[in-house]
Protein backbone atom coordinates (compact mmCIF):
# COMPACT_ATOMS: atom_id res chain seq x y z
CA UNK A 1 0.00 0.00 0.00
CA UNK A 2 1.30 3.58 -0.67
CA UNK A 3 2.89 5.36 2.03
CA UNK A 4 0.31 8.68 0.92
CA UNK A 5 -2.62 7.04 2.60
CA UNK A 6 -2.02 3.33 3.47
CA UNK A 7 -0.67 1.85 7.09
CA UNK A 8 2.64 0.16 6.87
CA UNK A 9 2.89 -3.39 5.31
CA UNK A 10 4.38 -5.68 7.38
CA UNK A 11 8.09 -7.01 6.12
CA UNK A 12 8.86 -10.12 4.93
CA UNK A 13 6.62 -13.12 4.12
CA UNK A 14 3.08 -12.47 5.54
CA UNK A 15 3.17 -15.81 7.51
CA UNK A 16 5.78 -14.31 9.62
CA UNK A 17 3.81 -10.72 9.96
CA UNK A 18 2.69 -11.46 13.57
CA UNK A 19 6.58 -11.16 15.39
CA UNK A 20 7.44 -7.42 16.38
CA UNK A 21 11.13 -8.72 16.79
CA UNK A 22 13.73 -11.57 17.10
CA UNK A 23 12.73 -13.20 19.72
CA UNK A 24 9.24 -13.90 18.79
CA UNK A 25 10.41 -14.71 15.02
CA UNK A 26 12.76 -17.36 17.03
CA UNK A 27 8.92 -18.29 19.12
CA UNK A 28 6.97 -18.01 16.14
CA UNK A 29 9.75 -20.70 13.94
CA UNK A 30 9.47 -23.22 16.95
CA UNK A 31 5.25 -22.64 16.85
CA UNK A 32 5.32 -23.33 13.16
CA UNK A 33 7.23 -26.51 13.70
CA UNK A 34 4.67 -27.89 16.17
CA UNK A 35 2.11 -27.29 14.15
CA UNK A 36 3.52 -28.91 11.23
CA UNK A 37 4.43 -31.93 12.71
CA UNK A 38 0.92 -32.01 13.92
CA UNK A 39 -0.07 -32.38 10.60
CA UNK A 40 2.35 -33.80 8.17
CA UNK A 41 3.10 -36.93 9.34
CA UNK A 42 -0.43 -38.01 8.27
CA UNK A 43 1.06 -36.45 4.59
CA UNK A 44 4.67 -39.17 5.00
CA UNK A 45 6.53 -36.21 6.32
CA UNK A 46 8.32 -34.65 9.31
CA UNK A 47 9.67 -31.29 10.34
CA UNK A 48 12.65 -30.32 11.96
CA UNK A 49 13.93 -26.96 13.42
CA UNK A 50 17.21 -26.20 15.10
CA UNK A 51 17.26 -22.86 14.62
CA UNK A 52 20.97 -22.96 12.94
CA UNK A 53 18.89 -23.26 9.34
CA UNK A 54 16.83 -20.21 7.83
CA UNK A 55 14.35 -22.82 6.06
CA UNK A 56 11.76 -25.18 7.08
CA UNK A 57 13.14 -28.66 6.80
CA UNK A 58 11.44 -31.24 6.46
CA UNK A 59 12.30 -34.89 5.87
CA UNK A 60 10.22 -38.02 4.17
CA UNK A 61 9.55 -41.63 5.01
CA UNK A 62 12.52 -43.04 3.01
CA UNK A 63 15.00 -40.17 4.56
CA UNK A 64 15.23 -37.80 1.92
CA UNK A 65 15.47 -34.30 3.29
CA UNK A 66 14.50 -30.87 2.04
CA UNK A 67 15.12 -27.39 3.05
CA UNK A 68 12.15 -25.00 1.47
CA UNK A 69 11.97 -21.51 2.25
CA UNK A 70 8.33 -20.49 3.02
CA UNK A 71 5.02 -22.79 4.03
CA UNK A 72 3.73 -22.20 -0.01
CA UNK A 73 6.57 -24.79 -0.21
CA UNK A 74 5.97 -26.80 2.02
CA UNK A 75 2.42 -27.73 0.80
CA UNK A 76 3.73 -27.97 -2.60
CA UNK A 77 6.50 -30.67 -1.55
CA UNK A 78 3.36 -32.37 0.22
CA UNK A 79 1.75 -32.45 -3.28
CA UNK A 80 4.48 -33.91 -4.78
CA UNK A 81 5.64 -37.00 -2.08
CA UNK A 82 1.83 -37.76 -1.73
CA UNK A 83 0.65 -36.95 -5.16
CA UNK A 84 -2.26 -34.97 -3.67
CA UNK A 85 -2.20 -31.98 -1.20
CA UNK A 86 -2.69 -31.50 2.02
CA UNK A 87 -6.16 -30.38 2.55
CA UNK A 88 -7.42 -29.06 5.89
CA UNK A 89 -10.93 -29.63 5.17
CA UNK A 90 -9.87 -33.47 4.44
CA UNK A 91 -11.81 -35.74 7.09
CA UNK A 92 -8.87 -36.50 9.12
CA UNK A 93 -8.85 -33.06 10.66
CA UNK A 94 -12.87 -32.56 10.64
CA UNK A 95 -13.61 -35.99 12.01
CA UNK A 96 -16.54 -36.35 9.17
CA UNK A 97 -17.43 -39.74 8.22
CA UNK B 1 -31.87 23.73 -13.34
CA UNK B 2 -28.68 21.43 -13.32
CA UNK B 3 -28.69 18.59 -15.21
CA UNK B 4 -29.65 16.14 -12.67
CA UNK B 5 -33.04 17.89 -12.05
CA UNK B 6 -31.75 18.59 -7.81
CA UNK B 7 -31.75 14.89 -7.59
CA UNK B 8 -28.47 13.44 -5.83
CA UNK B 9 -26.13 11.88 -8.04
CA UNK B 10 -25.39 8.31 -7.13
CA UNK B 11 -21.91 6.46 -8.04
CA UNK B 12 -21.75 2.78 -8.07
CA UNK B 13 -18.36 1.62 -7.53
CA UNK B 14 -18.70 -2.26 -7.98
CA UNK B 15 -16.54 -5.11 -9.20
CA UNK B 16 -16.15 -8.65 -8.08
CA UNK B 17 -14.66 -9.81 -4.82
CA UNK B 18 -10.97 -8.65 -4.43
CA UNK B 19 -10.92 -6.72 -7.78
CA UNK B 20 -9.36 -3.67 -5.57
CA UNK B 21 -12.63 -1.10 -5.16
CA UNK B 22 -11.88 -0.12 -1.78
CA UNK B 23 -7.85 0.33 -2.99
CA UNK B 24 -9.10 2.75 -5.70
CA UNK B 25 -11.90 4.60 -3.55
CA UNK B 26 -9.64 5.19 -0.91
CA UNK B 27 -6.74 7.04 -3.20
CA UNK B 28 -9.71 9.11 -4.84
CA UNK B 29 -10.61 10.25 -1.33
CA UNK B 30 -7.11 10.72 -0.58
CA UNK B 31 -6.62 13.13 -4.19
CA UNK B 32 -9.69 15.28 -3.43
CA UNK B 33 -11.94 13.55 -5.42
CA UNK B 34 -16.02 12.58 -4.02
CA UNK B 35 -15.76 15.34 -1.86
CA UNK B 36 -18.17 16.52 0.40
CA UNK B 37 -19.85 13.10 -1.14
CA UNK B 38 -21.22 10.18 1.14
CA UNK B 39 -19.98 7.16 0.85
CA UNK B 40 -21.83 3.85 1.70
CA UNK B 41 -19.60 0.72 2.03
CA UNK B 42 -21.74 -2.23 1.96
CA UNK B 43 -20.40 -5.71 3.08
CA UNK B 44 -21.95 -8.68 2.45
CA UNK B 45 -20.25 -10.20 5.49
CA UNK B 46 -21.44 -8.95 9.18
CA UNK B 47 -18.18 -7.88 10.23
CA UNK B 48 -17.03 -4.25 7.99
CA UNK B 49 -13.43 -4.12 7.15
CA UNK B 50 -13.18 -1.63 4.45
CA UNK B 51 -15.06 0.95 6.51
CA UNK B 52 -11.30 1.42 8.85
CA UNK B 53 -9.50 2.03 5.22
CA UNK B 54 -11.71 4.53 4.19
CA UNK B 55 -11.09 7.43 6.67
CA UNK B 56 -10.65 9.91 3.82
CA UNK B 57 -14.07 10.53 3.67
CA UNK B 58 -16.08 13.39 4.70
CA UNK B 59 -19.31 11.28 5.83
CA UNK B 60 -19.43 7.26 6.07
CA UNK B 61 -22.64 4.80 6.17
CA UNK B 62 -21.50 1.13 6.38
CA UNK B 63 -24.31 -1.33 5.13
CA UNK B 64 -23.23 -4.75 6.54
CA UNK B 65 -24.82 -8.49 7.27
CA UNK B 66 -26.16 -8.60 3.29
CA UNK B 67 -25.24 -7.81 -0.21
CA UNK B 68 -27.22 -4.47 -1.20
CA UNK B 69 -28.56 -5.83 -4.91
CA UNK B 70 -29.95 -8.71 -3.04
CA UNK B 71 -30.51 -9.69 0.95
CA UNK B 72 -30.41 -6.18 2.02
CA UNK B 73 -31.44 -4.38 -0.99
CA UNK B 74 -34.30 -3.15 1.34
CA UNK B 75 -31.95 -1.89 3.68
CA UNK B 76 -30.17 0.15 1.06
CA UNK B 77 -33.59 1.54 0.17
CA UNK B 78 -34.51 2.52 3.72
CA UNK B 79 -31.37 4.42 3.83
CA UNK B 80 -31.38 6.07 0.86
CA UNK B 81 -35.02 7.50 1.56
CA UNK B 82 -33.69 8.57 5.09
CA UNK B 83 -30.87 10.84 3.13
CA UNK B 84 -33.37 11.71 0.50
CA UNK B 85 -35.34 12.78 3.25
CA UNK B 86 -33.07 14.67 5.89
CA UNK B 87 -32.01 16.69 2.26
CA UNK B 88 -35.68 17.50 1.80
CA UNK B 89 -36.04 18.61 4.91
CA UNK B 90 -33.16 21.00 5.27
CA UNK B 91 -33.27 22.13 1.77
CA UNK B 92 -34.00 25.29 2.39
CA UNK B 93 -30.82 25.95 4.50
CA UNK B 94 -28.65 23.39 3.29
CA UNK B 95 -28.76 21.33 0.26
CA UNK B 96 -24.98 20.31 0.06
CA UNK B 97 -25.29 16.71 -0.34
CA UNK B 98 -25.57 15.91 -3.80
CA UNK B 99 -23.62 13.10 -4.06
CA UNK B 100 -23.27 9.91 -2.73
CA UNK B 101 -20.72 6.72 -3.40
CA UNK B 102 -21.87 3.41 -2.92
CA UNK B 103 -19.51 0.83 -3.20
CA UNK B 104 -20.80 -2.52 -3.57
CA UNK B 105 -19.95 -5.75 -1.50
CA UNK B 106 -17.77 -7.65 -4.48
CA UNK B 107 -20.86 -9.91 -4.80
CA UNK B 108 -23.14 -7.40 -6.11
CA UNK B 109 -25.11 -6.72 -9.45
CA UNK B 110 -24.74 -3.33 -9.84
CA UNK B 111 -27.50 -3.66 -12.10
CA UNK B 112 -29.93 -5.26 -9.74
CA UNK B 113 -28.99 -2.13 -7.64
CA UNK B 114 -29.84 0.54 -10.53
CA UNK B 115 -33.32 -1.45 -11.04
CA UNK B 116 -34.07 -1.38 -7.41
CA UNK B 117 -33.78 2.50 -7.27
CA UNK B 118 -35.63 3.19 -10.62
CA UNK B 119 -38.29 1.01 -9.38
CA UNK B 120 -38.45 2.75 -6.22
CA UNK B 121 -41.58 5.23 -6.49
CA UNK B 122 -39.71 7.61 -3.66
CA UNK B 123 -36.24 7.22 -4.50
CA UNK B 124 -37.01 7.55 -8.45
CA UNK B 125 -37.54 11.56 -7.81
CA UNK B 126 -34.45 12.48 -5.31
CA UNK B 127 -31.67 9.69 -6.37
CA UNK B 128 -30.07 9.53 -10.24
CA UNK B 129 -27.68 6.92 -10.56
CA UNK B 130 -25.15 9.15 -12.59
CA UNK B 131 -22.06 6.17 -12.89
CA UNK B 132 -21.20 2.81 -12.77
CA UNK B 133 -17.60 2.08 -12.06
CA UNK B 134 -16.71 -1.42 -11.91
CA UNK B 135 -13.01 -2.21 -10.80
CA UNK B 136 -11.45 -5.89 -12.80
CA UNK B 137 -8.41 -7.52 -11.39
CA UNK B 138 -6.41 -7.36 -13.85
CA UNK B 139 -4.43 -11.16 -11.95
CA UNK B 140 -7.79 -12.90 -11.69
CA UNK B 141 -10.12 -11.50 -13.83
CA UNK B 142 -10.02 -13.31 -16.88
CA UNK B 143 -10.27 -16.55 -15.09
CA UNK B 144 -13.17 -15.29 -12.84
CA UNK B 145 -14.75 -14.10 -16.93
CA UNK B 146 -14.30 -17.99 -17.39
CA UNK B 147 -16.06 -19.45 -14.63
CA UNK B 148 -18.33 -16.69 -12.47
CA UNK B 149 -21.65 -15.18 -14.22
CA UNK B 150 -21.37 -12.79 -11.75
CA UNK B 151 -18.36 -11.13 -12.66
CA UNK B 152 -19.59 -10.67 -16.58
CA UNK B 153 -23.46 -8.72 -15.27
CA UNK B 154 -20.87 -6.32 -13.23
CA UNK B 155 -18.62 -5.52 -16.25
CA UNK B 156 -21.77 -5.20 -19.06
CA UNK B 157 -23.39 -2.72 -16.94
CA UNK B 158 -20.09 -0.71 -16.46
CA UNK B 159 -20.21 3.35 -17.51
CA UNK B 160 -16.12 2.80 -16.25
CA UNK B 161 -13.74 -0.08 -15.96
CA UNK B 162 -10.86 0.44 -13.73
CA UNK B 163 -8.64 -2.05 -14.52
CA UNK B 164 -6.67 -2.91 -11.01
CA UNK B 165 -3.13 -4.85 -10.71
CA UNK B 166 -1.87 -4.46 -13.79
CA UNK B 167 1.67 -4.56 -13.18
CA UNK B 168 1.23 -8.08 -11.51
CA UNK B 169 0.16 -9.37 -14.67
CA UNK B 170 1.99 -10.85 -17.91
CA UNK B 171 1.32 -8.88 -20.87
CA UNK B 172 -0.42 -11.23 -23.18
CA UNK B 173 -2.98 -12.06 -20.20
CA UNK B 174 -3.58 -8.39 -19.74
CA UNK B 175 -4.08 -7.53 -23.73
CA UNK B 176 -6.56 -10.34 -23.53
CA UNK B 177 -8.68 -9.34 -20.69
CA UNK B 178 -8.77 -5.47 -22.30
CA UNK B 179 -9.27 -6.95 -25.39
CA UNK B 180 -12.45 -9.65 -24.04
CA UNK B 181 -13.98 -6.60 -21.70
CA UNK B 182 -13.93 -4.51 -24.90
CA UNK B 183 -16.15 -6.85 -26.50
CA UNK B 184 -18.73 -7.09 -23.70
CA UNK B 185 -19.10 -3.76 -23.16
CA UNK B 186 -18.02 -1.34 -25.70
CA UNK B 187 -19.13 2.00 -24.59
CA UNK B 188 -16.90 1.35 -20.94
CA UNK B 189 -14.23 3.95 -20.71
CA UNK B 190 -11.14 1.52 -19.85
CA UNK B 191 -8.21 2.76 -16.98
CA UNK B 192 -5.62 1.37 -15.19
CA UNK B 193 -5.01 1.57 -11.77
CA UNK B 194 -2.35 -0.22 -9.57
CA UNK B 195 -2.40 0.01 -6.04
CA UNK B 196 -5.15 2.32 -6.67
CA UNK B 197 -2.61 4.94 -8.12
CA UNK B 198 -3.46 5.07 -12.10
CA UNK B 199 -1.51 3.53 -14.49
CA UNK B 200 -1.71 3.45 -18.06
CA UNK B 201 -2.85 0.93 -19.80
CA UNK B 202 -0.72 -0.80 -23.23
CA UNK B 203 -2.48 0.04 -26.42
CA UNK B 204 -4.82 -3.32 -27.11
CA UNK B 205 -6.67 -2.65 -30.21
CA UNK B 206 -4.81 -5.06 -32.52
CA UNK B 207 -5.79 -7.87 -29.30
CA UNK B 208 -8.31 -10.54 -30.21
CA UNK B 209 -10.61 -11.17 -27.70
CA UNK B 210 -11.80 -14.13 -26.15
CA UNK B 211 -15.29 -15.88 -26.77
CA UNK B 212 -16.65 -16.77 -23.38
CA UNK B 213 -18.72 -20.21 -23.14
CA UNK B 214 -21.69 -20.01 -22.05
CA UNK B 215 -22.86 -21.07 -18.67
CA UNK B 216 -26.07 -22.79 -19.64
CA UNK B 217 -24.62 -26.35 -20.64
CA UNK B 218 -22.17 -25.70 -17.00
CA UNK B 219 -22.66 -27.43 -14.01
CA UNK B 220 -24.01 -25.19 -11.96
CA UNK B 221 -21.57 -24.04 -8.53
CA UNK B 222 -22.73 -23.56 -5.31
CA UNK B 223 -23.41 -19.99 -4.63
CA UNK B 224 -20.66 -17.92 -2.77
CA UNK B 225 -21.44 -17.05 0.48
CA UNK B 226 -19.49 -15.47 3.61
CA UNK B 227 -18.45 -17.26 6.35
CA UNK B 228 -17.23 -15.39 10.01
CA UNK B 229 -14.80 -17.12 11.92
CA UNK B 230 -14.00 -15.88 15.26
CA UNK B 231 -10.10 -16.17 16.38
CA UNK B 232 -10.01 -16.52 20.74
CA UNK B 233 -7.17 -16.32 22.26
CA UNK B 234 -6.04 -20.34 21.94
CA UNK B 235 -5.31 -19.13 18.23
CA UNK B 236 -2.17 -17.77 18.04
CA UNK B 237 -1.27 -16.13 14.68
CA UNK B 238 1.43 -18.64 13.54
CA UNK B 239 -1.03 -21.07 13.94
CA UNK B 240 -3.74 -19.78 12.34
CA UNK B 241 -1.17 -18.85 8.84
CA UNK B 242 0.08 -22.34 8.57
CA UNK B 243 -3.49 -23.48 8.48
CA UNK B 244 -4.65 -20.64 6.24
CA UNK B 245 -1.87 -20.89 3.68
CA UNK B 246 -2.80 -24.77 3.69
CA UNK B 247 -6.33 -23.52 3.27
CA UNK B 248 -5.18 -21.27 0.13
CA UNK B 249 -3.32 -23.82 -1.33
CA UNK B 250 -5.45 -26.48 -2.23
CA UNK B 251 -8.64 -24.74 -2.17
CA UNK B 252 -7.95 -21.01 -3.11
CA UNK B 253 -10.02 -21.00 -6.16
CA UNK B 254 -13.25 -21.52 -4.15
CA UNK B 255 -11.94 -19.35 -1.41
CA UNK B 256 -12.32 -15.95 -2.90
CA UNK B 257 -11.86 -13.83 -0.39
CA UNK B 258 -10.20 -13.63 3.24
CA UNK B 259 -10.46 -10.67 4.67
CA UNK B 260 -10.05 -9.80 8.62
CA UNK B 261 -7.80 -7.86 11.59
CA UNK B 262 -6.04 -9.74 13.53
CA UNK B 263 -3.95 -8.69 16.91
CA UNK B 264 -0.47 -10.19 17.05
CA UNK B 265 2.34 -9.56 19.15
CA UNK B 266 3.42 -7.22 16.06
CA UNK B 267 0.47 -5.07 16.37
CA UNK B 268 -3.42 -5.38 14.46
CA UNK B 269 -2.62 -6.87 11.28
CA UNK B 270 -5.09 -6.07 8.44
CA UNK B 271 -5.13 -9.69 6.50
CA UNK B 272 -6.77 -9.89 2.80
CA UNK B 273 -6.72 -12.65 0.18
CA UNK B 274 -7.74 -12.56 -3.43
CA UNK B 275 -7.61 -15.85 -4.34
CA UNK B 276 -4.40 -17.66 -3.49
CA UNK B 277 -2.74 -14.38 -3.64
CA UNK B 278 -2.07 -12.96 0.07
CA UNK B 279 -1.72 -9.11 0.27
CA UNK B 280 1.42 -7.83 2.82
CA UNK B 281 -0.45 -7.58 6.23
CA UNK B 282 -0.99 -3.90 6.92
CA UNK B 283 0.00 -2.62 10.67
CA UNK B 284 -3.11 -0.52 11.44
CA UNK B 285 -3.15 1.88 14.01
CA UNK B 286 -4.11 1.06 17.44
CA UNK B 287 -6.55 3.66 18.36
CA UNK B 288 -9.28 2.52 16.13
CA UNK B 289 -12.37 0.72 17.09
CA UNK B 290 -11.20 -2.64 18.29
CA UNK B 291 -14.90 -4.75 19.01
CA UNK B 292 -14.30 -6.10 15.25
CA UNK B 293 -11.04 -7.05 16.00
CA UNK B 294 -9.68 -10.89 15.77
CA UNK B 295 -12.65 -12.05 13.15
CA UNK B 296 -11.66 -13.07 10.15
CA UNK B 297 -14.42 -12.94 6.89
CA UNK B 298 -14.14 -16.21 4.73
CA UNK B 299 -15.95 -15.69 1.33
CA UNK B 300 -16.22 -18.70 -0.88
CA UNK B 301 -17.47 -21.99 -1.77
CA UNK B 302 -17.38 -25.53 -0.78
CA UNK B 303 -16.53 -25.51 3.37
CA UNK B 304 -19.08 -24.53 5.85
CA UNK B 305 -18.44 -22.57 9.04
CA UNK B 306 -18.57 -25.95 11.26
CA UNK B 307 -15.59 -27.42 9.19
CA UNK B 308 -13.78 -24.22 9.17
CA UNK B 309 -13.65 -24.15 12.86
CA UNK B 310 -13.09 -27.73 13.80
CA UNK B 311 -9.74 -28.21 10.74
CA UNK B 312 -9.02 -24.92 12.14
CA UNK B 313 -8.65 -26.27 16.03
CA UNK B 314 -6.86 -29.07 15.00
CA UNK B 315 -4.60 -27.50 13.38
CA UNK B 316 -4.08 -25.01 16.72
CA UNK B 317 -4.34 -27.90 19.71
CA UNK B 318 -0.84 -28.59 19.77
CA UNK B 319 0.15 -27.72 23.09
CA UNK B 320 1.70 -23.95 22.92
CA UNK B 321 5.58 -23.60 23.45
Amino acid sequence: MCSACGFPAAPGHWTEAGAANAHERLRGRFRRAQVLQRVLPSYNLNVHETNDILGIQLSTLTGSHSIVSHLDDVWALAEKVNGTPVDPLDRRFIGEE
Amino acid sequence: MSDTDGRIRLIILGGYLGSGKTTWLRHQLHDGHFQHALVIVNEAAETPIDDALLGGSDSLAVLAGGCVCCDAKQDLIDLLRRIADDRSRAASTDSSLDLIVLETSGLADPGAIIEAIRSDPVLVYHILVSEVIVAVDGLHGMSQLRSEPLSRHQIEVADKLIVTKTDAVEQNELLLLLATLKAMSPGAVMSGAVKGLSHPLPEFSNAIPETLQDFADQELKAPISPTRLYLDDSIDWTAFTVWLSALLYVRGNDIVRVKGVIRTPAGRLLLQTVRKIVQSPEILPEHRDTREDNIVVMIGRGFTHAQLTKSLRHFVSSSGL
